[in-house]
């Protein structure tokens, strides 16, 4: 684990790629340090955090699209499958490496609230723990990021999907929001989504029964809640994205309370998804 | 050391590798021939744990490489179609990086990659970019990178592809080098290579074994008789009334050879008798002097041809095939 760990670390520094993302995002968090809390003058970190966050979109492709997919690519994933290392650990290797990227501009943020002390009284445990908790949602999304790009052996094609997702991720509840809350609206989301679940299962296991199985049992049992109780639909979509929306976690962080159900729930999201890749990698290799 | 058993990959309704049953001794160097597409790479893939197999066994040193992959693996070097290497590494970053996930005792590391790099002939680009490296140099990347921690069992997949012939003729002899303390298996569909090589040879096609036997015991397989190539001054009726006394004769052929007065005659024999003797008796005594005799001797290409014969699809395989061999 700590050979792969050290090989990808060496790869962030000996491209372009690791500097450009620290440098980039860096630049962004100093930004938005200026502009909140020194320009405006407002003690809270966690603003400019808030700020940074929907930069996610551009940041997690950027660090995770090449993990996986080069190696798939160039075909070097043959010399790691078949050393005496387990799957499990190179994938952790990996993607202990990309939060080593992230926890380095995580650890230079970490100098911004002694900074604003200079000026005023601020909140250091409400701070840091904004910088926790904005590390544990970047966590998340890169594991999101890991498991896309283990799924293909283009890293163009890895980028995008991870850019779309984020995007949907940041602004699902904003996109919930517009939507009508009616029960036929939702029933017709969901469909959409158990199609988007479908074709998910469908490049993972490669097997066009199961996905058909998959999509036909979820909607037949979607169909039935629906008509049988569409109550129980009404403001679902809502509640539904709102299970999706990572994003949405870091607010109460914000506005200064430390909630444990959020560090859960992140946490969970890092460990489901660096599972998934193990899974999506062992069948691949299976298939 | 290498235990095969009843080895199945279907890719959906592709059956790629069909029950193959094969094992293979500590010491060998076992030659696995076959046309484009036969299973070779994905035999080998299967060997080394790289893809899963859908049904059997391959156990390794005693490890299944399915049930206990880290220890079957720590006895595997495998160099596959294409050399695992990654470009932005140097050379001597890219062994240390494979000696690093083999897992490889630090205080052995420095005098190991110094013995593999002078073999593989790698010490002079020790510290290029493997990106700027040409083709042959990165084979030789690959082969170094498949013996690092001197795995018991060596496994290359078409390893001098790429190459010149001087470093061919040069990778050959580090591989039979190897063997004298590895176990090899050498996947190719260059026969001249494999002949060069290896002890013993696996002829597979279509995913089928069609055999495997010792390179000098390959020719008993074959249905095809035996045949010497005469060419003798006489006429036809004469000769053949003179050979007609020699037994096991089954088949005699006339032509006119290019001297005139002469003529080319092949005998095939039943059972792969040698009748060398007989048939010289047999002309001296009918007064038709034997101007040259040579033993038709099949090369692997003859074999090849003939095992994987009565089947189209393999025919047109096999054309490419000799082509690739008389290229060599």
């Amino acid at each position: 684990m700590l050979a792969i760990y050290k090989k990808e670390m060496r790869t962030y520094f000996t491209s372009i790629v690791g500097y450009l993302f620290l440098a980039f995002f860096l630049a962004l968090i100093g930004l938005y340090f200026y502009a909140q809390n020194l320009y405006s003058g407002s003690p809270n970190f966690g603003y400019a955090l808030g700020g940074v966050m929907m930069f996610f979109i551009l940041l997690v492709p950027m660090v995770t699209m090449r993990i996986m997919a080069e190696e798939n690519k160039q075909k070097t994933d043959q010399l790691l499958y078949t050393s005496p290392i387990s799957v499990t650990r190179i994938i952790l290797g990996k993607y202990f490496s990309i939060l080593s990227m992230f926890g380095i501009v995580m650890l230079v943020t970490c100098v911004y609230p002694p900074v604003m002390a200079q000026y005023g009284t601020i909140n250091f445990k409400q701070s840091y723990a904004c910088i926790l908790a904005f590390f544990l949602m970047g966590a998340a999304y890169m594991a999101i990021g890991l498991f896309i790009s283990a799924l293909t052996e283009s890293q163009a094609f890895a980028a995008i999907m991870t850019f779309v997702v984020v995007i949907i991720s940041v602004f699902a509840s904003q996109i919930a929001v517009l939507l009508p809350t009616d029960a036929k609206t939702a029933w017709l989301i969901f469909s959409v989504l158990l199609l988007g679940i479908a074709g998910i299962s469908y490049v993972v296991m490669h097997n066009i029964t199961v996905s058909i199985l998959i999509a036909f049992l979820m909607e037949l049992a979607l169909f039935i809640l629906y008509q049988a109780k569409p109550e129980a639909l009404d403001g679902a979509v809502l509640n539904v994205f709102g299970w999706f929306s990572i994003s949405d976690r870091f607010t109460d962080f914000v506005y200064g309370e430390f909630a444990v159900s959020a560090v859960v729930y992140y946490v969970s999201y890092c460990v489901l998804f660096v599972f998934l890749t193990i899974q999506a990698v062992k069948k691949r290799r299976w298939s | 050391m290498i235990e095969v058993k009843d080895l199945v990959k279907k890719y959906g309704e592709h059956v790629a590798v069909d029950h193959l049953n094969f094992t293979v001794e500590k010491g060998q160097i076992l030659g696995f021939l076959g046309p484009n597409g036969a299973g070779k790479s994905t035999t080998m893939n299967m060997l080394t744990g790289y893809i899963s197999m859908t049904g059997g066994s391959v156990t390794i040193n005693g490890f299944d490489i399915y049930e206990e992959p880290e220890e079957a693996k720590k006895a595997i070097g495998y160099l596959p179609e294409l050399p695992p290497v990654y470009p932005d590494m140097t050379v001597r970053e890219y062994l240390k990086f494979v000696m690093d996930i083999k897992k490889v005792p630090r205080g052995q590391r420095a005098a190991m990659l110094a013995d593999i790099m002078a073999r593989t002939q790698v010490t002079d680009v020790a510290d290029r970019l493997i990106r700027h490296l040409s083709k042959g140099y990165r084979q030789r990347v690959g082969l170094a990178q498949a013996i690092v921690g001197y795995p018991e069992v060596i496994i290359l997949d078409e390893p001098t592809v790429g190459l010149d012939p001087m470093q061919i003729i040069e990778i050959r002899d580090l591989i039979k080098e190897l063997a004298k303390k590895h176990t090899v298996i050498i996947s190719s569909h260059i026969l001249s290579e494999i002949s060069e090589v290896c002890d013993t040879v696996m002829i597979i096609n279509k995913g089928k074994l069609v055999v495997m036997d010792s390179v000098e015991n390959l020719p008993k397989h074959l249905e095809r008789s035996i045949s010497l190539k005469l060419v003798v001054r006489g006429e036809e009726g004469q000769i053949r009334t003179a050979l007609g006394s020699v037994d096991r004769i089954e088949k005699l052929t006339f032509e006119p050879a290019e001297e005139d007065g002469l003529l080319a005659v092949s005998i095939g024999t039943r059972e792969r008798a040698d009748v060398r003797e007989e048939v010289f008796y047999a002309l001296a005594a009918a007064k038709c002097p034997i101007y040259g005799m040579t033993v038709d001797n099949l090369s692997l290409e003859d074999i090849f041809l003939e095992m994987t014969k009565g089947d189209e699809g393999a025919q047109e395989q096999v054309q490419n095939f000799t082509i690739d061999g008389e290229e060599e």
